[in-house]
């Protein structure tokens, strides 16, 4: 077995890991925003192992390169989304996005 | 079968937990289930890609990201506006 299998295979099983672990949060905890914490690692962590492990096989070719761009639309784009839907739940919950007075005073 | 068809299959079979939270919960809720969903299938899509060796096939996760996130957003837009 090769150095490069053995590594596709970590990070392949890594990231399946830690998608296990978003997708139980997000069922196992009652609040949004706590769910969104792991909606967030869900669209970070996981696609940056899973796009390692795939291009640790395919390093320069066209596959390489459409992982790339799918690893860079999840993570930057992802953590917008999670704040659009933070400022959607505040709205729903609180009526306002801004801290509520009872949250200023603390 | 390689291990990116069994880690595709892992993930595809993970759908379930926020497939459940999509059906019970508020919508706002659901919401985020939804994104997680959109994700692992993305990254279904990916490991699908590198397991059987197409590099055609590597263009499908790039478009299921753009719509996924596209998606999400009008519907982000959506529930909160009409709550």
């Amino acid at each position: 077995m090769k150095t490069s299998d053995i590594l596709v295979d970590l990070f392949l099983a890594l990231g399946v890991a830690v998608q296990l672990i978003s997708c139980v949060g997000v069922v196992a905890f009652p609040d949004v925003f706590d769910r969104l914490h792991y909606a967030g690692t869900a669209t970070t962590v996981s696609p940056l192992l899973i796009g390692a492990a795939v291009l640790t096989r395919y390093t320069t070719s066209t596959g390489g390169i459409s992982t790339i761009v799918v690893m860079a639309l999840l993570v930057v784009l992802g953590p917008a989304l999670a704040i659009a839907t933070a400022r959607a739940a505040r709205r729903i919950d609180f009526g306002q996005v801004e801290a509520t007075d009872a949250e200023r005073s603390g | 079968m390689n291990a990116f068809l069994i880690a595709a299959t892992a993930l595809l079979t993970m759908l379930v937990l926020p497939g459940f939270v999509v059906l019970r919960a508020r919508p706002i809720d659901a919401l985020v289930a939804l994104e997680v969903c959109g994700t692992t299938v993305v990254l279904v899509l990916l490991c699908l890609a590198a397991g059987f060796h197409q590099s055609v096939y590597f263009n499908v996760p790039v478009v299921a990201a753009l719509s996924v996130w596209t998606g999400s957003l009008i519907f982000v837009r959506f529930v909160g506006r009409f709550r």
